[in-house]
């Protein structure tokens, strides 16, 4: 069935691997993937361990849908103590590795210890080896996926991988499972990297069975349907996610050169319409009939000819809008090195950014960047800057240690231009027009991040009906609903919802954009609860996927309690309340966010949360979530 | 707190409502159709102008705006606020 994948727990130091099933009574707790992943970080990683050092775990997952009948149910999960902020570092992608790893035997993985040499794993139909990876250590992401499949004769074997930037601790180095699908976030990478695991290899045929096939495949139909007929499902699967470029630079809602601007004006050439100028054709995940990657060769310069995947929405922003670059060759190039490398793009490019901004201020000089000219709109220094992080020359040494390590090491007044929330670099978006998504990031559990809770949708000016229905399913709400971005009303609840759906297909395995994330039309709890019986035979009401989606969340807010977190981490850089935004349209000319308002939208998020004014969850709050015994060991 | 719902899901009756041939001006968000083909529209509205790609021949999209003319606009429009006191 396809809830017998086990969880097998992997001992890099002395070799040793255990195997056990996963109970079903731990399946209707936490589900698989994320949720899951994070009962057992906050059972394994023991309070102030090192990130870096061999007491640190990783664990790679496979959300419960994956791999069965169930409509783009393709995502592997990726966490561990974060190396970037020492808090939850956990990471998702698509592909085709989780897939691969449940036809293998296996849903969840828990890697201790520190290998003595470099080593890659092998999974093959309920057996793991630890083997030799001096052939492949130093080696590219992609040239490591090839080489692996060589060795092991078989090009079907997918691979969830590190680069250089792993191996050299970067510490936002990230996982790559195929030539783009990354889990970008937070440096697990580097985790892989600190222990000489350089990939995981996998392949599996070994059947998952369905509990109930003909209904799940009916059901899919419907789905499939639904999905494909969505605007943002067609526009996607013909221009990908640089489409939504189109509008938030467009209003003003792109943080460029920095944060000194909100809009990158005349950027024309690397929009998404000019991107589809060099497109050779789109791809999908697993299972999925979107299929927004796309896929290019770079047409001209000194990587003429090279073939990769993307670029996406993220980096346009990361190599164009916050270094205030305008080439669409800087941007296929920037994407190209951030893939063989295997680095997050967000972070190289905000902290590249951010030391364009202290160059141009002179609190870095020509001595720190050896000459390099680090302006903004300067094409090649964006370029030369993935290098020299990746490799950790000079400046890209001291920005691979992370925003706050590195202005520590510069010094002067540098922190205060770094956009950041708990040390990781924020996205290219511009929150101060937006509460909503700036409350997102200011909370989000491994950082600033849009993945974790932010409301795309309260962009789109939907009218307060629309809005009262997504937000009031599974669990009622009856307080304010504003159609109006600008607004502070509202929207704790709207960022606790997202949070909450988005954990929840986290533990699923479904990718973001099939729910409520870009399309205000995307299936959520009522279409999981029925395709999670149809394929798992699991019994669970729309309801009881939330309180999972909580209980998850919970558990990530728990560790990050006992790392030391505390309210002052949900919160923004000054420069957010002090500098008004200078661009875009009318509506977002003069923004700042309220202090006051904003923390008093901090303290209602805390109350859906069943949280204290500390943050803290309350011992009601655990209890009702069956969390209050927690770390309980049961896996 | 929780209530179970039943009938048609939310996705099910949002996706009732889909327009097709428009987009909302991302400046006033009235929902606006460009006609066929068109490369740029202005808004008849607020009378900001959109660079528009088509996904297909009835399906159009903002791709960006009309640089000189929308930075005018807002400039003007801005300047009225602030001498209005706003
Ligand atoms: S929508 Fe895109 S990222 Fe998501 S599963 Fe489909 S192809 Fe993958
Ligand atoms: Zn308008």
């Amino acid at each position: 069935m396809a809830l017998n994948r086990k969880i097998a727990y992997i001992n890099l130091t002395t070799g040793e691997i255990e195997t056990k099933p996963i109970p079903i009574s731990m399946r209707k707790k936490f589900l698989g993937g994320r949720g899951l992943d994070m009962y057992l970080m906050y059972n394994h990683v023991k309070p102030g361990v090192d990130p870096l050092g061999p007491d640190n775990v990783a664990f790679v997952s496979a959300g419960i849908l994956v791999s069965t009948l169930a409509s783009a149910t393709a995502r592997t999960h990726i966490g561990g103590k974060s190396p970037l902020t020492g808090y939850v570092g956990s990471a998702n992608m698509g592909g085709f590795f989780a897939p691969e790893m449940r036809w293998a035997g296996f849903d969840h993985l828990v890697i201790k210890g520190k290998a003595e040499k470099p080593v890659y794993l092998w999974i093959h139909n309920g057996e793991i080896e630890i083997r030799d990876a001096k052939n492949i250590w130093g080696k590219t992401v992609h040239e490591t996926q090839q080489i692996v499949r060589e060795e092991l004769g078989d090009r079907e074997i997918k691979i969830l991988t590190i680069g250089p930037a792993g191996e050299k601790l970067v510490r936002f180095a990230n996982v790559m499972t195929g030539v783009k699908d990354a889990g970008g976030r937070s440096g697990m990478g580097a985790l892989l990297g600190s222990k000489n695991l350089k990939c995981i290899a996998c392949r599996g045929t070994m059947d998952i069975k369905i509990a109930h096939p003909q209904e799940a495949l009916d059901y899919n139909k419907t789905f499939i349907t639904q999905i494909t007929s969505a605007k943002v499902s067609q526009t996607q699967g013909k221009i990908g996610t640089p489409f939504i470029w189109g509008s938030t630079n467009s209003w003003g809602g792109i943080r460029t050169n920095n944060f000194q601007y909100n809009q990158l004006e005349y950027s024309d050439d690397i929009e998404a319409e000019s991107l589809d100028e060099v497109n050779i054709g789109m791809a999908g995940c697993f299972g999925c009939q979107v299929h927004c990657r796309a896929r290019y060769i770079i047409p001209d310069g000194p990587y003429k000819g090279v073939y990769d995947e993307g670029p996406e929405y993220t980096a346009q922003g990361a190599f164009c809008g916050e270094p205030g670059c305008t080439k669409r060759n800087t941007l296929l190039v920037c994407n190209h090195l951030a893939n063989i490398y295997g680095m997050d793009l967000l972070e190289v490019g905000s902290l590249t950014a951010w030391a364009m901004e202290l160059y141009e201020k002179g609190i870095l000089t020509d001595k720190d960047t050896d000459g390099l000219e680090l302006r903004f709109g300067n094409d090649e220094a964006m370029i030369e800057m993935c290098h020299r992080i990746a490799r950790r020359e000079g400046l890209g040494d001291i920005l691979a240690e992370g925003g706050l390590r590195a202005a520590k090491k510069i010094g002067k007044d540098s922190i205060k231009y770094l956009i950041h929330v708990k040390g990781m670099s924020n996205l290219h978006s511009d929150e101060r027009g937006t509460p909503s998504l700036a409350l997102g990031i200011a909370t989000g559990s491994r950082g600033s991040d849009h993945l974790r809770s932010r409301p795309a949708v309260d962009l789109y000016h939907l009218p307060e009906p629309v809005l009262r229905k997504i937000y009031s399913t599974p669990v009622a709400y009856d307080g304010p609903l504003t159609s109006d971005y600008k607004d502070y009303e509202g929207k704790p609840w709207q960022v606790f919802w997202h949070e909450t759906c988005y954990e929840a297909v986290d533990c699923l395995g479904i990718c973001k954009y099939h729910t409520t994330f870009l399309a205000a039309t995307g299936p959520n709890f009522e279409e999981w609860s029925r395709v999670l019986y149809y394929n798992t035979g699991l019994e669970m009401s729309p309801v009881d996927i939330w309180t999972v989606a909580e209980r998850a969340y919970n558990m990530e807010r728990l560790f990050n309690l006992r790392e030391g977190l505390t309210r002052k981490d949900d919160w923004l850089n000054d420069r957010y309340f002090d500098e008004p935004t200078t661009r875009g349209i009318p509506a977002v000319q003069g923004r700042t966010i309220d202090r006051e308002k904003f923390a008093k939208m901090i303290g209602e998020y805390y109350e859906h949360h069943g949280w204290d004014e500390n943050g803290v969850p309350t011992p009601e709050t655990l209890k009702r979530l069956g969390i209050d015994k927690e770390p309980s060991h049961v896996l | 707190m929780a209530k179970e719902t039943t009938g048609a899901t939310t996705m099910e009756s949002l996706a009732r409502g889909r327009t097709t041939g428009k987009f909302r001006c991302v400046n006033c968000f009235v929902r606006i159709s460009p006609p066929p083909g068109a490369k740029t529209y202005k808004c008849p509205h607020c009378g900001f102008e959109w660079r528009v790609f088509w996904i297909s021949p009835t399906f159009p999209r903002i791709r960006g705006p009309v640089w000189d003319v929308n930075r005018r606009l807002a400039a003007e429009e801005v300047s009225k606020q602030r001498k209005g006191g706003k």
